[in-house]
């Protein structure tokens, strides 16, 4: 008897103090999923209820030649960004791990800097540096092209610039995350592999490499799902012109929320980016895993 | 015993409260978009109206222009929790009427203000109405764009006459002769707007479109119907020649447009009645070093006409509660002494929608308003449509296919496809 109240007591003990988080969760992130989902097969304002509709919004989507362009145009962004920034991070995070001390904090500043400015900060900076009139890298650009360009006006190089930026802007974080990795990796791998003796190049491929593996990867799924979120730059850059060449699902969802009223349409686009998000994100984590456990 | 008198002292409090409205004043909250140069005049009239009404406060509050207030007005309004008054563009009335923010002004309202609607100009008017011929703003001015010009490159032309004022420009080729004097007379861009933006881009090609008798979206919904298509391509190229030929700046933002003009580096500015204020102070300050005048935009196609848009005051809706009689009153009245007193916002360079203060002795001696207020007759409002009006689909069009297009990056007849097909898409 006392046993089975001890055990029905300690259950609610569990339960009672797992009570907040999931009514947390439930709230803040539960509720507003499902209230999407159903806001999708309605017609919806931004606010206030509407009429059930059925599969009419996603009929709609697949029509849509703005949604194809935007996700041509969000898949083109992920190609700019999600790779060279990895490669970028690991070179600099190998780089500033040669430091040591105070000179190694410094540099971890200077790059982790820009990390922490709000986007509208990084966009005002560089809208500045690259204005057509009178930015300071319009002559850079003119020595190369021969004429300064209005990068975010210019269809060819709108998405490349706003990759530039976004680079820029979080290179820092994972650049920390390389760093840790580093340092995670025990000495005695590299000693013994001297005394074996591996050439420097031997011991980047044979010891960092494979063990810097699994941040690798954590880097590049976290790039991945961060990338194709991509809003804030276009809009406060772009604002997806000229011809929709910098158009992007999350752009969509806020036009078509904010702008014109469509609540359940605008739920529609988010829903399928999330479905995007989920299946490429898992997708290239099971990849890059098969790829680490074959090394 | 702590909750006890809590209890009592929040009942007390309660009770106040609903006591309160039985003695005190009324106050309005009040939402606005002005944040430049009329900002600063819009304070000056609250604040001479809560000076002379004791009884009835008014509580401003600025926001962002554009999509920014708009969202907020909807969401806010949605819940009750929006403003008494705001202001509201009258080209954005479509999109508040399907939004259903917006409360109809009565007759009954329009008697509390004072005012009645023969005291209006039939062009605000009429965009003030719905569908169902309510009255669900009252309009508070009407603005355009208007050619501003610079003597000193004028002079010796033909464009001047013996009183130094702009004259002989009836067609294009007439203002294009002008552009072209103005740039042999040394001016680096002759006709400046904003060319890489939304708003200079889009007032100067509904102008053009609109002064050749075209339609950007007929009040059915079909956008560029007829040979409107075509007008517009003749718009857009007119407008990609004067890049051609480097009359015009190069993707200008806004403030750059108007620097270039208030810097004595364009002999015209394509640009609204709103930076006369700019163009005063300058002048006063003895800091514009040139003489300047600012006109009607001539005919340059075939009819007199100027893209045109009202400021206007609106009452939004208290989310499912209706909005306590007393306090419309209040907000009625003052609607109504801001509209007597509109020759103040005048300063700002609009022209008034009240005709008592558009026809006063006042305005008609205020310049250069005087000189240009006869547009407010002949003007096109934008099109009737929840994809057109300040900071719509049709705004973003411009910035995003006609700037570009004009700039070399895809042909005149080209573009308007797509702005045929992207506003189209935005309909449905």
């Amino acid at each position: 008897m006392a046993m089975i109240r001890n055990r029905s007591r300690h259950r609610l003990v569990a339960y009672s103090l797992i009570l907040p988080f999931v009514a947390i969760f439930a709230l803040v992130f539960a509720y507003p999923v499902i209230e999407v989902v159903r806001m999708s097969f309605t017609d919806a304002p931004l606010i206030g209820g509407g009429d059930w509709v059925g599969f009419d919004n996603y009929a709609r989507l697949l029509s849509d030649k703005l949604f194809y362009k935007s996700l041509v145009n969000n898949g083109y962004f992920v190609l700019l960004t999600v790779i060279p920034t990895t490669v970028i991070a690991l070179v600099i995070a190998l780089a500033v791990n040669r430091l040591s001390g105070r000179m190694q904090a410094l540099a971890l500043v200077l790059f982790f800097m820009p990390y922490v400015l709000p986007v509208s900060v990084v966009t005002q900076i560089w809208a500045w540096m690259l204005d057509f009139q009178f930015g300071i890298l319009q002559p850079v650009i003119e020595f190369f092209t021969g004429k300064p360009v209005p990068v975010f006006k210019n269809p060819f190089w709108v998405m490349p610039a706003v990759a530039v930026v976004t680079i820029w802007w979080t290179n820092g974080f994972n650049v920390l995350l390389f760093l840790a990795g580093l340092r995670n990796i025990p000495e005695e791998l590299y000693e013994a592999a001297k005394l074996d003796g591996a050439t420097r190049r031997q011991l980047f491929l044979r010891v960092t490499w494979p063990l810097l593996w699994p941040v690798t990867a954590l880097v590049l799924t976290l790039q991945l799902i961060l990338q194709l979120k991509i809003f804030d730059q276009v809009y406060l850059l772009s604002e997806g012109g000229p011809f929709n060449s910098s158009y992007v699902l999350l752009l969509m969802v806020y036009r078509e929320a904010f702008q014109l009223n469509h609540g359940g349409y605008a739920a529609a686009i988010s829903l399928v980016l999330f479905l995007i998000i989920v299946v490429i994100s898992v997708l290239q984590f099971q990849i890059l895993r098969i790829g680490g456990k074959d090394k | 015993m702590k909750l006890k008198t809590l209890a009592q002292v929040s009942a007390i409090a309660a009770l106040a409260g609903i006591g309160m409205p039985a003695f005190a004043q009324q106050t309005v909250t009040w939402w606005d978009f002005f944040a430049g140069g009329d900002g600063v005049r819009m304070k000056a009239l609250i604040e001479q109206f809560n000076e002379e009404h004791p009884d009835v406060q008014i509580e401003g509050t600025t926001l962002e222009w554009g999509v920014p207030f708009y969202t907020k007005v909807r969401t806010s309004a949605a819940v009750g929790r929006g403003p008494d008054l705001m202001t509201y563009h009258l080209s954005r009335m479509p999109l508040g009427l399907s939004e259903g923010v917006l409360t109809p002004i009565t007759a009954a309202d329009l008697d509390a203000a004072g005012l009645s609607e023969g005291d209006f100009f039939a062009s605000s008017l009429d965009a003030a109405k719905g569908p169902d011929g309510a009255l669900y703003a009252v309009p508070f001015d009407i603005h355009s764009i208007v050619l501003y010009y610079n003597k000193s490159y004028l002079e010796g032309t033909r464009f001047l006459d013996a009183e130094g004022k702009l004259t002989g420009i009836e067609s294009l080729a007439d203002f294009e002769e002008a552009l072209q004097a103005a740039a042999d007379n040394g001016s680096e861009a002759p006709v400046t707007y904003a060319t890489g933006d939304d708003g200079g881009t889009y007032r100067v090609f509904y102008t053009l479109l609109s002064q050749q008798g075209g339609t950007l979206i007929s009040d059915d919904g079909e956008v560029l119907p007829g040979d409107s298509a075509e007008k517009a391509v003749k718009a857009l190229e007119i407008m990609t020649n004067w890049h051609d030929k480097g009359w015009q700046p190069e993707q200008a933002l806004y403030e750059a447009s108007v620097a270039l003009f208030t810097s004595g580096k364009s002999a015209f500015q394509l640009n609204g009645v709103w930076e006369v204020p700019t163009m005063k102070d300058l002048e006063k300050n003895g800091n514009l070093g040139f003489e300047w005048g600012a006109v009607e935009i001539p005919k340059l196609m075939d009819t007199q006409t100027t893209w045109a848009d009202s400021h206007a005051w609106a009452i939004p809706v208290q989310g499912d509660t209706e909005m306590d009689p007393a306090k419309r009153e209040a907000v009625m009245q003052v609607i109504g002494w801001m509209e007597k007193h509109a020759i103040q916002w005048a300063d700002a360079g609009h022209i008034p929608a009240y005709k008592p203060v558009a026809e006063s002795e006042e305005f008609k001696t205020m310049e250069p308003n005087a000189t240009y207020s006869s547009l407010a007759d002949g003007a096109t409002y934008d099109p009737r449509s929840e994809v057109a009006g300040v900071a719509s689909p049709a705004y973003d069009a411009a910035q995003n296919i006609i700037s570009p297009a004009m700039h070399g990056y895809l042909s005149p007849a080209d573009a308007i496809e797509q702005v045929k097909s992207e506003l189209e898409s935005k309909m449905n």
